[in-house]
């Protein structure tokens, strides 16, 4: 393992800059594109191209602590950029690159929405995007002082030695306990929480999480991740940068396409690590030809860790079945329980050994207590997140958020020296998740030995393929299709087995009554979706007061989830 | 030109009784065809037409009209 000291390199860039002097000729980064030769960066050129950014950012007049947003696609050139900015002490924030379904006013408005929030000072983007985006800039009251296209930069051309001097003397200054990175939750229209994390929470968070996944100089990690998402930017592409060791980077656009690149890389690469939300162990072991894997060998691989949705251990038994014969290591599987607002992860399971399955009588779980059994008909089956990883504390607590007694289900309640430091410009909603110190994190799960158990949400996001979605952002869209009862509608998430993940059903009410119109009614539904790059899968149509509402007043998701599930009803339309 | 047989295997897979697919129709355009049925679209056109696609030729079709090539070239006809 690496002595990981981050009290000698405090901040990002200089734990990048002492890499980059250890290793010069190691390789940082493989960007690797289907069917090409992939780039290889070393720490060392990459590290140089940083400074060359470094420079161009400082010559466009970006300053210390203002937001530079990056919404580009998979490009070699994005992570030296996104080193360049940390390097002038600006803040990266990256965002998801526009889905073309996305309605053009939907994508604005999430920017629009994030800009107010988060204050967005630059974005940095493709030429392609400039036409959709132009226009929130030159909108009077804007924060968004410029659009800037760094991948047409000539970086050698604009290259001043005194000013890269001067930039490096000023990253020398910055404190590891100030900001270094904006991520945003997700969500499409404003809802997105930017959370700040520091310097320190990040390399606090390397150390210890490296050392509860035993990483050590021989480790490379591949990984298909999209880097706006906390799994992506921190699992997979800082912690390798900050630790000194490889990291693989697949495009997630050609990832979901050809699923294969993924075991192409760990093959051809060696790499032994990689990242995968639950529905990738089904893709993975369900949806690649078998003719097509014949030259894959897994042996290298000494662990997968499952995190970002719920963790099925039927998906990992496809995966073992699947790819045994490929070499895989059974307890190279293993499960983390993460979220961005500690950097990434709280608690993992020990790696190389077998990950923990309990089968717990369902009834008392409904009743929040932990009870195993051997009833198989009466079990649900949980899957170990594992222990905790050093420097973090959890509370399993109840409504009142008071410790609950062990083996009692509870929301889970974190604490940890990876903390962020609040949502940006936000204080209202920090307020309302951490407490004392502790985030509450709006989760439901248990401790059994020393080990800890997520089984389900208290708010109703919805984790469709590990990324999650508010109900309230369908809700609104559908809310606005005629032929819906306006307010009358819920969105929510149905569990797929075969994918491995859930899947985003809708039920509004109607008054339509002729199958013909009522089909017409289900694809305007569909594409009022697709206007937010949400795919709805299953419809349900309703008749007028049909929906039960909640106290609020409101239509229940939980209770008219429960009901469309719990049998036949001739009033129900579905499709 | 996008054949009747090909047309019905995906509107069938996203559960659609009928959509106008052309060749310059892209995946993100058709109600449901997102990343997650796009592998069950191409492991159902593979099953009905019994052809076997490689991920590279995968990775390279920009629309419905590439796939139908795709298939054809494959049937060779």
């Amino acid at each position: 393992m690496i002595n990981f000291n981050s009290d000698e390199t405090p901040t990002l860039w200089k734990r990048w800059l002492s890499n980059a002097a250890k290793y010069p000729e190691r390789e940082a980064i493989v960007h690797w594109i289907g069917g090409e030769e992939p780039v290889r960066w070393t720490f060392k050129s990459l590290l140089d191209t940083a400074k060359k950014f470094s420079v161009m950012i400082k010559k466009m007049g970006i300053k210390k602590g203002e937001v530079c947003a990056i919404i580009i696609r998979h490009n070699p050139y994005f992570y030296p950029l996104y080193m360049g900015i940390s390097r002038t002490g600006a803040l990266p924030a990256v965002l998801a690159y526009p889905n073309p379904r996305l309605h053009p006013d939907k994508f604005r408005q999430g920017i629009e929405g994030m800009s107010q929030r988060s204050g967005l000072d630059y974005i940095l983007t493709e030429r392609e995007l400039e036409p959709l985006i132009r226009p929130l800039v030159e909108r009077p009251g804007s924060t968004i002082k410029s659009l800037l296209f760094p991948i047409e930069w000539d970086l050698d051309a604009e290259f001043n030695a005194k000013e890269d001097s001067d930039i490096e003397a000023f990253a020398e200054t910055i404190k590891e306990t100030e900001p270094a990175l904006l991520q945003h939750s997700s969500g499409t229209t404003g809802l997105q929480k930017p959370v700040v994390l520091s310097h320190r929470a990040i390399l606090n968070h390397v150390k210890y999480y490296g050392e509860s996944i035993q990483l050590s100089e021989n480790d490379k990690i591949a990984s298909w991740l999209p880097l706006y998402h906390d799994m992506g930017l921190i699992a997979a592409f800082h912690i390798p940068l900050s630790y000194g060791i490889t990291s693989v980077q697949i495009s997630p656009f050609e990832w979901v396409l050809a699923p294969i690149l993924l075991l192409e890389a760990i093959t051809k690469e060696k790499a032994t690590m990689c990242y995968l939300p639950n529905f990738a162990y089904n893709i993975l072991a369900e949806k690649i030809d078998p003719e097509e894997l014949e030259e894959i060998s897994l042996k290298t691989l000494r662990l997968t860790v499952n995190c970002s949705e719920p963790v099925r251990d039927e998906s990992h038994r496809k995966f073992v079945e699947c790819f045994g014969k490929f070499d895989l290591n059974k307890n190279a599987i293993s499960a983390c329980y993460a979220m961005a607002e500690t950097t990434y992860a709280i608690t993992q399971t020990e790696p190389g050994v077998e990950i923990k399955v309990l089968n717990v009588d369902r009834t008392e779980l409904a009743n929040g207590k932990v009870k195993l059994t051997d009833n198989g008909t009466n079990a649900r089956t949980c899957v170990s997140s594992g222990k905790l990883i050093k420097g973090c504390e959890i509370r399993i607590v109840d409504d009142k958020r008071m410790d609950a007694p062990l083996g009692m289900v509870g929301e889970i309640a974190v604490r940890s020296v990876s903390m962020f430091d609040g949502y940006r410009n936000y204080p209202e909603k920090t307020a309302e998740v951490v407490e004392d110190g502790w985030y509450f994190t709006g989760d439901y799960g248990f401790k059994f030995e020393d080990e800890f158990y997520i089984i389900g949400r208290k708010k109703d996001i919805i984790i469709m393929a590990g990324k999650n979605l508010y109900p309230e952002d369908i809700e609104d869209i559908v809310n606005q299709v005629e032929g819906v009862i306006p307010g009358r509608i819920i969105a929510f998430g149905e569990d797929n087995s075969e994918m491995g993940t859930e899947l985003v059903s809708v039920v509004a009410e109607t008054k339509l009554e002729d199958d013909k119109d009522k089909n017409k009614l289900r694809m305007d539904i569909l594409k009022a979706g697709m206007s937010i790059d949400v795919n709805i899968h299953k419809v349900y149509l309703v008749p007028t007061r049909w929906l039960i509402k909640s106290s609020a007043g409101k239509p229940s998701r939980k209770a008219n989830k429960e009901r469309l599930t719990s049998g036949a009803d001739p009033q129900v339309w579905s499709r | 030109m996008i054949s009747d047989e090909l047309k019905k295997v995906i509107l069938t897979q996203l559960n659609l009784d009928d959509y106008d697919l052309q060749d310059d129709t892209i995946a993100p355009s058709v109600p449901g065809w997102d990343s997650l049925s796009h592998v069950n679209i191409i492991v159902a056109v593979e099953e009905h037409f019994k052809v076997r696609f490689k991920s590279m030729e995968i990775l390279k079709l920009k629309n419905v009209g590439d796939l139908q090539k795709l298939v054809d070239t494959k049937l060779k006809k």
